[in-house]
């Protein structure tokens, strides 16, 4: 008795702080998106499903989507692959190589902020630097509005986010490298196995943790990329970097679509949760047949 | 064979010179006159024009800015910590149905995106009268910041053995003296994890300031550096001196944790 009493005293203040400002929020979501609430009269009617009714209707909200996908995927596939593959340049526990692992990390330091004002210089138009470098170099036909352009910008706004981030996956994926023993490799040499034999069957199965982990991580953060769309594009032009999570900010803070804008949060919690079961699901399996 | 011995530093030099541009980019914009912009965005400026930094920092009163930072990061940071230790001792120690339910509700909120809890929040702190107070953005932290901590705290309090406890019991020990005292100490590296992980998104974040702390008395560094957009015509050399200034302290702690960013970062990914 005397030791439930003790327990409840560890545990109530963070079962207190999470339950009022996360877990109940959370749980009200799903009341609010079936209202038609605007953020600011104090009446809330119930609307049933009018909501995701619209939802499913608004073509906005099938072009976000479908931005989001883009975005997510890309962000999931380039962060990993140059991840890895800087990670296998710089496991070498060396000097060189712990000065390159810092200095790959700093741009993940800076604030969103910061990254979405540094790279919407780099792209301008007339004076970025981009288009400067390609001129010197005498490619100036390939010079873009690189995010003016509607074809553009969300493949620009993804290689600012992979600029910021791609560190954080080489870091895990070292620590990874750097677990597999020394004498795996030596046996393989002794065997005769070349470079991509040594890749395939030692490297990269025992990698296979930090590439569950990292692919997961990756993915839910590209679902719900928001600062740097927000900072660089607001969405634009024309929508074509508007994912859910910015679509929702102008929802509810913008139009005043609160019960909308939530219907919306919940699609893209649906979409993390199916996304992030099934990659555990079908990577987990992949770690344990080797 | 040798094409390969080349391209490894030639990629990895490649890499490092796409980190270094727009580096080089923010730090030399910094510094120009008005006079120096016509000659391009990559060329050394004539004079380095120090007082930037200086206007910057007026401009966008980046002085109380650095002050709020402070103050949320810190405050967020101490109470994610103690809350979340705490919570995890009994859990980890625990196998009991509610032991094991608390655990997974805990965890549940690593699932969930922001974004669903953003609109009640809104309403929660308004009704409350917590917005544009610190009070308001800081239990948003903590309460986010839980379920990761948690589940490191956890995990690690797993391996920690009972032993020690018990002799600290029989010596005539309260439950919170060993806590703090013999326990707190040994999961050091958790905690490490934690504040390092933790204080880069705090320090850094612009979305929930945005949403709860837009007075100008309560903004944090990066919505100071917004200000530039809302409130003035984009002045490059301003916006990016106030980068700088804003940057250089999670850079100067970087430069001297090296080890422990690097470590928590891989740990924390791993474990969470």
């Amino acid at each position: 008795m005397r030791r439930t009493g003790i327990d409840g005293v560890f545990l109530l203040p963070a079962f207190l702080v999470f339950t009022i400002f996360l877990a109940y929020p959370v749980l009200s979501s799903f009341y609010y998106s079936m209202t038609d609430w605007n953020g600011l009269s104090p009446t809330i009617d119930f609307i049933g499903l009018d909501n995701f009714r619209k939802l499913a209707h608004d073509k906005d909200v099938w072009k976000g989507l479908q931005n989001t996908l883009v975005i997510a995927l890309l962000v999931t596939v380039l962060q990993n692959v140059i991840g890895l593959l800087l990670a296998l340049g710089l496991q070498k526990t060396g000097f060189v190589q712990r000065l390159l692992r810092a200095w790959y990390l700093l741009p993940a330091l800076l604030s969103p902020l910061a990254i979405g004002y540094i790279w919407s210089y780099m792209y301008n138009p007339q004076f970025g630097v981009i288009n400067t470098i390609l001129e010197f170099v005498g490619l100036s036909g390939w010079a873009q509005d690189w995010l003016g352009d509607r074809r553009l910008a969300i493949y620009s706004v993804i290689a600012a986010n992979l600029w910021q981030w791609v560190a954080f996956s080489m870091i895990i994926y070292v620590a990874g490298l750097q677990s597999i023993p020394r004498d795996m490799y030596e046996a393989a040499d002794i065997d005769g196995a070349g470079a991509f034999s040594r890749f395939k069957n030692i490297t990269f199965p025992l990698v296979a943790p930090a590439f569950t982990v990292n692919i997961v991580v990756t993915m839910i953060v590209g679902l719900k990329l928001f600062d740097i769309i927000f900072i660089m594009t607001n969405g634009g032009p024309g929508g074509s970097t508007e994912n859910l999570a910015v679509m929702l900010y102008r929802q509810a803070f913008a139009l005043n679509r609160m019960g909308y804008a939530n219907a919306i949060a919940l699609l893209m919690f649906a979409m993390i949760l199916v996304f992030s079961l099934v990659q555990i699901a079908l990577l987990r399996r992949r770690e344990v047949e080797y | 064979m040798i094409l390969r011995r080349l391209l490894t530093p030639l990629g990895l030099a490649f890499w490092a010179m796409i980190v270094a541009i727009p580096f080089y980019l923010v730090v030399t914009m910094s510094l120009k006159s008005p006079a120096d912009l016509q000659y391009g965005p990559l060329k050394w400026p004539e004079t380095l024009k120090f007082s930037n930094y200086w206007t910057a920092w007026q401009q966008a009163n980046m002085g109380q800015a650095f002050l709020n930072s402070i103050l949320i990061t810190g405050v967020s940071l101490i109470l994610i910590v103690v809350f979340s230790s705490m919570a995890a001792y009994p859990l980890a120690r625990r196998t009991d149905r509610w032991s094991g339910a608390l655990y997974v509700y805990f965890l549940a909120g690593i699932m969930v995106p922001f974004q669903l809890a953003m609109i009640p929040l809104y309403k929660l702190l308004n009704g409350l009268n917590l917005i544009g107070k610190y009070p308001g953005a800081i239990a948003v932290y903590i309460a986010t910041g839980i379920p990761f901590a948690v589940f490191l705290y956890v995990s690690f309090f797993k391996t920690v053995p009972r032993e020690l406890e018990e002799s600290a019991q029989i010596d005539g020990s309260g439950p919170f003296r060993t806590f703090w005292k013999i326990l707190f100490p040994l999961v050091k590296p958790i905690t490490s994890t934690v504040v390092i992980i933790k204080s880069l998104f705090i320090w850094n974040d612009f979305f929930i300031p945005l949403l709860f702390l837009q007075s100008k008395a309560m903004r944090n560094i990066p919505l100071s550096l917004y200000s530039f957009t809302s409130e003035y015509t984009n002045n490059w050399v301003l916006i990016f001196a106030a980068v700088v200034i804003g940057s250089l302290p999670l850079i100067a702690l970087f430069l001297a944790l090296q080890k422990h960013f690097i470590q928590g970062i891989a740990s924390g990914a791993v474990k969470g």
